[in-house]
């Protein structure tokens, strides 16, 4: 019954469509402003989805504010039990949702599956004296604070990697001279232009500097090397730390097992289909998939080690 | 590379008539978005870009031009009649702009900045065409000790948006400066001022208080004063044309707006706003009719236009020279270039020319038809004014709540934008200039970053922030501008103009 | 850059500049306040840390606040005008509506009651006039940015029909 009255609303709003009955209308969140990185994974999924008959209608909406934290708040209060409720969201929420104390915590989300995601890498300029990662450990472990890093706000991914290679180097992560800019283009300047010791993000950011010859490589935080890049892993080199930058979809809290089940096998449908390929080929994104509750469990776990990497930098009490 | 032959080939290619249709479709629609207040050219062209992906790249890539210069233009729009910034950068343009709306001479200000528009806007996209790989050099030379410099530089520069007394300007200023703290500080990721308000964490919006400042507070006051008030604003007294003063008056400020516009904008933190606040302040200096400022002076709407246009070409260079997004408009339009297979990088210029040139031709074609378009539509726009009030600032309500909840739909955004209404009107009616307010909330937050930043990678040593050239000489401006005046009075034995009419 | 244009309005202090003092020294109080309550510990080489600005800017508004004290016994502030509140009062009125409106009612309604609740404060038609135009002026409005342009509007009776 619920089947057929979803239908028919979708018919009253998408018109005279031919698409199957029991095919859902979904409502994706993207809990950050139009254009960013969770913005763009919900909109293609929109088309992906629609495009292959998966969903009668996607509806996306943005609730910016705070690294998701605003929006998983109100994902969490409004939606409680909607089986057609989905939220995007990656790594970047787990570190906003501990430093900024949120009373919304990922375990209250269903988790759906996990995506994309996106490795570090740790660059220098090219004109730089330090030519591998053994070098920048070696000044880190010499005296940390001349060694100014480059990159994402303050508790984003990018300074927990760099927290994370303190550790593993034996270095007090409180010692870092963590840099913080407000967007990738002005760190990517900064680092280009000599003014910090070393850059770290996403290497979909530096890719262009690497190419034309402007950055070096030292590492990367992948568990094994990645095709194209020139460059170790950082376990190679002898430091413990993996870091991906993920991105993912939950739905609400609250829903029946069967409602979840029925979720999961449509994003595991759309990951294997053709419009989803192409879309992961277009912008670039490795395809990291990861279903049900085996992503649930990979979430906590990663909610542990940030929260302890957090509180080692002094971010998080 | 043969430059000047590819540039050729490409406006060949958008001139075909199809294309200039596209041109003139994207000028069309962008110019309709954008005039809406509380909706700037980064939203304008977030909105209109799904359309222009159904057409061939080509054609496409023309109409994307077309929205962009159309959204920034009427942004204008809205500021010069209704005292209604869709965003920041034009907030200075408001300034004088809308006070010459008031006085009949509307015509002449949309007249003034939309040539100064398509001059600034030729000017520097010739020179992104042409000078990207210098500037760039410059623009990467610029870290953290330059950038804090330049903030000086502009707080140098902002009592010319004072109004007629420092104290209420500094006062203005400061209120702006403590609204500019709140939210998560960058550099340690603590809350500042946000009492535990989640949706407080981002900070305030510069669009919700440039739109509550301006919009709602203008409104508020206009309702407050209406009976003594004409129910009526004389759409045009004079001419609805530029006439030969104003065009003697209009064009070097262009030119000048022109030069400060493009290269600032092509720093990756420079901004679209500093270049206007820095045009607006020179051209009241130079200004041979000082005492105009503030009353409707045509300068003050020429130069900070040109500036503003130059700013957007500026943005450009480090978007396709390094495939850098440095402001929200440019991430819009990074995504926008990527739909079109242009990879914006350091190797554009050499991989995909026909692309670069391609788009450089469609700045152009979209630039002129920008001017085409609206030149005749000028008579149009100032009948606006003819609206009886209660339908007008209807309007102007109904837009900018709509503006607001476009880029965040919350009632905590609408609930902002009331309170910063209410402290606009208040401001008003004490004779607070406002300007300065939007000015502190944009220019605090970057020059704390900045210092903290230069101060952090020298590990605390403060000699680090005047150890370049660059910083030094940035720094030698600022004094000249301080003790300049001064000492050319002395000099010359007699009272500059300017000092001698604001101390009559 | 000084008061020079200004001609005093009268000798008498000015009551509303003592409140305008006041307000300048609560905001600098509460920018110091939260600035003694922020965490030093977070480590950073820069020296200057989250704190300073704001204490400076506080520094600077208490300032500010005591030049305006000055400025109102010498009587130095602007002449005003003569405020109508009550038209305020029915914009403002029209702002609270269209927030408390916008959760269920939906953009439509909730906007057309700011349009004829702002017409109404500057003199316009009565309110079961202009209610209607504003809510079908909203909702055109809704139907192009909503479904032309796929801007994500909040929705209510009125946008679900559609």
């Amino acid at each position: 019954m619920r089947a057929f009255t979803q239908a028919l609303a979708g018919i009253l709003v998408a018109g005279a469509l031919a698409t199957p009955v029991f095919a859902q209308e979904l409502k994706i969140m993207a809990p950050a402003a139009p254009g960013g990185g969770w913005d763009q994974t919900a909109r293609s999924l929109q088309q992906a989805l629609q495009t292959e008959g998966l969903a009668k209608g996607v509806q996306v909406n943005n609730v910016p504010g705070a690294g998701g934290s605003i929006g998983i708040a109100q994902f969490v209060n409004q939606s409680k039990g909607d089986p057609n409720a989905l939220m995007v969201g990656g790594y970047v929420m787990v570190g906003a949702l501990i430093a900024n104390n949120s009373p919304v915590k990922l375990d209250q989300v269903t988790p759906i599956a996990r995506l994309t995601g996106e490795y570090e890498a740790i660059v220098v300029p090219t004109s730089s004296t330090i030519k591998t990662i053994g070098d920048l450990v070696a000044q880190l472990k010499a005296d940390p604070g001349t060694v100014s890093w480059g990159g994402g706000s303050a508790g984003g991914t990018d300074h927990i990697t760099v927290g994370l290679i303190a550790k593993a180097a034996g270095v007090d992560p409180t010692k870092i001279n963590y840099i913080p800019f407000s967007g990738g283009g002005e760190a990517l300047a900064a680092i280009v232009g000599g003014k910090v010791t070393a850059g770290i993000s996403g290497y979909g950011e530096f890719e262009g500097q690497v190419k034309a010859g402007k950055l070096r490589v030292l590492a990367v935080s992948a568990p094994e090397r990645l095709a194209g890049v020139d460059a170790p892993t950082l376990k190679e080199a002898g430091i413990n730390v993996e870091v991906q930058n993920w991105r993912a979809i939950w739905a609400a809290p609250g829903i029946t097992p069967e409602q979840k089940a029925s979720l999961i096998s449509t994003f595991e449908k759309l990951h294997g289909s053709k419009s989803w390929k192409d879309t992961l080929a277009a912008k670039g994104w490795s395809d990291t998939f990861l279903a049900g509750d085996t992503f649930g469990g990979y979430v906590t776990k990663e909610v542990e080690q940030t929260t302890a990497v957090l509180k080692d930098i002094g971010l998080a009490k | 590379m043969d430059s000047f032959a590819s540039l050729l080939h490409g406006l060949s290619v958008a001139m075909q008539p199809g294309n200039l249709l596209y041109a003139f479709i994207g000028v069309t629609l962008g110019t309709a978005v954008g005039v809406l207040p509380g909706i700037g050219p980064a939203l304008t062209v977030a909105l209109l870009l799904p359309i222009t992906f159904k057409l061939d790249p080509a054609g496409s890539l023309i109409m994307f031009a077309g929205i962009y210069y159309g959204g920034m233009y009427g942004g204008s729009t809205s500021s010069i009649l209704l005292n209604t910034p869709g965003e920041s950068a034009s907030m200075i343009t408001a300034l004088e702009g809308n006070k010459m709306a008031r006085a009949g001479r509307g015509g002449p200000a949309l007249a003034t900045s939309a040539i100064g528009s398509f001059v600034a806007g030729m000017i520097a996209t010739i020179g992104l065409a042409f000078l990207a790989p210098l500037v760039v050099d410059l623009a990467l030379s610029f870290g953290p000790a330059e950038y804090f410099a330049l903030m000086v530089l502009a707080f140098t520069t902002v009592s010319a948006a004072f109004g007629n007394s420092a104290l209420r300007g500094l006062t203005s200023l400061f209120i702006g400066l403590a609204l500019g703290l709140i939210g998560i500080d960058l550099q340690t990721g603590q809350a500042r001022l946000a009492f535990g308000i989640p949706d407080l964490l981002d900070g305030v919006e510069v669009t919700t208080a440039a739109v509550g400042m301006f919009a709602l507070g203008e409104t508020l006051y206009v309702a407050a004063t209406a009976s003594r008030s004409p129910d009526k604003i004389e759409p045009v007294r004079g001419s609805l044309w530029m006439t030969a003063s104003d065009w003697a008056r209009s064009w070097k400020p262009w030119l000048r707006g022109t030069l400060l516009g493009f290269p600032i904008g092509a720093l990756p933190a420079g901004g679209a706003e500093i270049p206007t606040f820095l045009s607006y302040s020179i051209e009241k200096q130079l200004s041979q009719n000082p005492e105009e400022f503030g009353q409707g002076a045509i300068e003050g709407v020429a130069g900070p236009e040109a500036a503003n246009n130059a700013s957007a070409a500026g943005t450009l260079v480090p978007l396709l020279t390094l495939g850098l997004p440095t402001s929200a408009t440019a991430a819009m339009m990074l995504a926008g270039f990527q739909q079109y297979g242009l990879q914006p990088g350091p190797l554009l210029f050499t991989s995909n020319p026909d692309l670069v040139w391609g788009l450089v031709a469609s700045l152009l074609i979209a630039n002129f038809m920008l001017l085409v378009l609206n030149l005749p539509l000028i008579g149009l726009w100032v009948r606006l004014l003819a609206i009886p009030r209660p339908w007008l600032y209807g309007g102007i309500l109904v837009f900018a709540t709509l503006g607001t909840l476009g880029a965040n739909p919350s009632a905590f955004e609408l609930g902002m934008l009331a309170v910063l209404g209410v402290l606009g009107f208040g401001m008003r009616y004490f004779d607070y200039p406002v300007a300065p307010v939007i000015i502190g909330l944009i220019l605090g937050p970057l020059a704390e970053q900045q210092l903290r930043r230069a101060l952090a990678i020298s590990q605390g040593n403060p000699s680090a922030l005047v150890e370049t050239p660059l910083a030094i000489g940035i720094y030698v401006i600022c004094a000249l501008i301080v003790v300049g005046p001064l000492v050319w009075r002395m000099v010359s034995k007699k009272p500059l103009p300017v000092l001698a009419s604001s101390e009559d | 850059m000084i008061d020079g244009n200004q001609a005093p309005v009268s000798s008498r202090a000015d009551k509303a500049a003592f409140l305008i003092a006041a307000g300048l020294f609560a905001l600098a109080g509460v920018v110091a306040w939260d600035a003694a309550h922020l965490n030093a510990a977070v480590a950073t080489y820069s020296r200057v840390g989250a704190a300073a600005f704001p204490y400076g800017i506080a520094a600077a508004l208490t300032a500010l606040g005591l030049g305006t004290v000055a400025a109102a016994i010498k009587g130095e502030f602007p002449d005003r005008e003569e405020l109508e509140l009550h038209r305020v009062g029915w914009i403002l009125g029209g702002l609270i509506a269209q927030i408390v409106l916008l959760g269920f009612a939906g953009f439509s309604i909730a906007t057309g009651v700011l349009f004829a609740f702002t017409a109404r404060g500057f003199g316009g038609k009565p309110l079961w006039a202009t209610i209607p135009i504003g809510i079908v002026l909203s909702l055109i409005l809704y139907l192009v940015f909503s479904k032309g342009l796929e801007l994500g509007l909040p929705q209510g009776p009125l946008e679900r029909l559609f």
